[in-house]
Formats: structure tokens, C-alpha cells, sequence
């Protein structure tokens, strides 16, 4: 644990640090690099299929609010197996769902222009979510390199004690 | 021989019960920043509206229409509080763990 905190506090995966390490303790590093690796790929997933669903809002926003699907009857869910005819009463407006269970009235540009933000400012997480997972990755590659090297020594070692 | 034994099982013990503690420290401040930051986005909302603009609450199933003041000063309660329990959080965790 001592030898892992000392690598924290060297900023970088130093080569030096790392290669003084035994090799349990640096399958243990890369296994808890490993978890770490997962447990982002898991929220950039998230992050993903929030910005999908917000695209989804925006283009179902552009097809059916328009003037002629006003006037045509619908279907409006009660549950997920009851359906009751209804019809569009206000084209113009929308309900937005802001977060914390709030729900604001909107107009459609309105509208339209607070999904785009939404998509926007998850697309610059993402991106920085990207850059920490690859760190991340070329991390866990640098551990898993420096394990090899150190098995292969020990086995030379063991196969030079044993031939001499 | 067996006095060491007993310091460093003690010790040994006192630090898992620390990471322990660290855990659930690290549990409640990732749970209240996801509130804070939730609650911030909604504050930035309201501060996009007009002040004739409809509000909704949510309880239940049902929407309530709301003033804009009101759900204003809810949502900058929630966020006061937020902060507050975050800060009870680090003095007596960050207290127990240093």
C-alpha cells in the first residue's frame, strides 16, 4: 500500500517505482487499475445513452409537433397496456423535464435549443471521460508489461540456478 | 514476540476500520455531489425563465403548478443543504481518518 501511495505522490507511473515493486503487489495494482478502467467505461456508456436519449427528445420535438399532427387523434398511454384516444391540444408548447422533478413549460425553440445544451455539455463529458479512460488504459498497459518482464527475469533466474 | 503480534494486529485492525469509514465517506460525498450538481442545473434553468413562465412539480403522478419564486427558493434550500451536509461529512470523517 506504502509502495502505491509513494507512486501516487510521484504524479506519474514512474518506471523507476513501478519496476521496484514485487510482483503480487503489482497484480494487485493492475487489478485494481482494471476495476477503475471498468467503472468508467460503465459511466462513459451512461453518459452515452443519456445523449442519445436527449437527440431522441429533439427529433421527436421536430417530427410529431407540428401543425397537421395537431388535428390528428392519438393514442395516450395510461399504462403500459391501456391506451385512451386523445388529440394534441397545444403544439407550440412542451413540458421539459429539468431535473429534481421539475417540469418546465416550454416553448418548441425553447425547447430545441435546451436538448442541444443538454447534448452539448454531454458531449464535452464525454469527451473528457474519454481522456481520463485512455490514461487509464495506457496505465494498466505499462503495469501489464512491467509484470511480464518481471516473471520472465524470475524464470531466467530459476532456469540459470538450476543449470548451474 | 507476542506483544508486537497484538500492536500489529491492533494497528492492522484500526486501519481496515479506517478504510472503512473512508468508504463510506467517499460513498456520501459522491451521492451529494450528484445532487449538488442535479440541483444546479435546475437552478441554472430557472434563472433562463421569465418569471411568467409555467412551472411544473412532480408528486407522484401528478404535476403541480408552482410559482416561480417558490420553486426557486426550493431549489436554492436544497442546494444550501446540500452543501451544508457536505461539509458535516468532510469535518467528521476527514476528522476521524487524519
Amino acid at each position: 500500500m506504502a509502495s502505491r501511495q509513494g507512486q501516487a505522490q510521484g504524479g506519474q507511473p514512474g518506471q523507476i517505482e513501478i519496476t521496484s515493486l514485487p510482483v503480487p503487489q503489482l497484480q494487485e495494482l493492475k487489478t485494481q487499475l482494471d476495476a477503475e478502467l471498468t467503472h468508467l467505461s460503465n459511466s462513459f456508456t451512461s453518459l452515452r445513452t443519456a445523449q442519445s436519449k436527449f437527440r431522441d427528445c429533439l427529433t421527436s420535438i421536430a417530427l410529431g409537433l407540428s401543425a397537421s399532427t395537431a388535428q390528428k387523434p392519438l393514442l395516450v398511454p395510461l399504462t403500459s397496456s391501456l391506451y385512451v384516444p386523445g388529440r394534441l391540444t397545444d403544439h407550440e408548447h412542451v413540458l421539459v423535464d429539468v431535473g429534481t422533478g421539475f417540469f418546465v413549460e416550454k416553448d418548441i425553440p425553447g425547447a430545441r435549443d435546451f436538448y442541444e445544451r443538454k447534448v452539448k455539455d454531454l458531449g464535452e463529458s464525454l469527451k473528457d471521460l474519454e481522456s481520463v479512460v485512455q490514461g487509464k488504459a495506457q496505465n494498466v498497459r505499462v503495469v501489464e508489461e512491467v509484470i511480464r518482464l518481471k516473471v520472465m527475469n524470475a524464470q531466467e533466474g530459476k532456469g540459470e540456478g538450476q543449470g548451474s | 514476540m507476542g506483544d508486537l503480534q497484538k500492536k500489529l494486529q491492533e494497528l492492522s485492525d484500526s486501519y481496515q476500520g479506517l478504510q472503512g469509514e473512508l468508504g463510506i465517506a467517499v460513498e456520501a460525498r459522491q451521492r451529494l455531489e450528484s445532487q449538488q450538481q442535479e440541483n444546479t442545473t435546475v437552478k441554472k434553468e430557472f434563472d433562463l425563465l421569465d418569471d411568467d413562465a409555467n412551472i411544473y412539480k412532480q408528486i407522484g403522478p401528478v404535476l403541480l403548478k408552482q410559482d416561480k419564486t417558490e420553486a426557486v427558493m426550493s431549489v436554492n434550500g436544497r442546494l444550501e443543504f446540500i452543501e451544508k451536509q457536505m461539509w458535516v461529512e468532510i469535518n467528521w470523517h476527514g476528522g476521524s481518518c487524519v
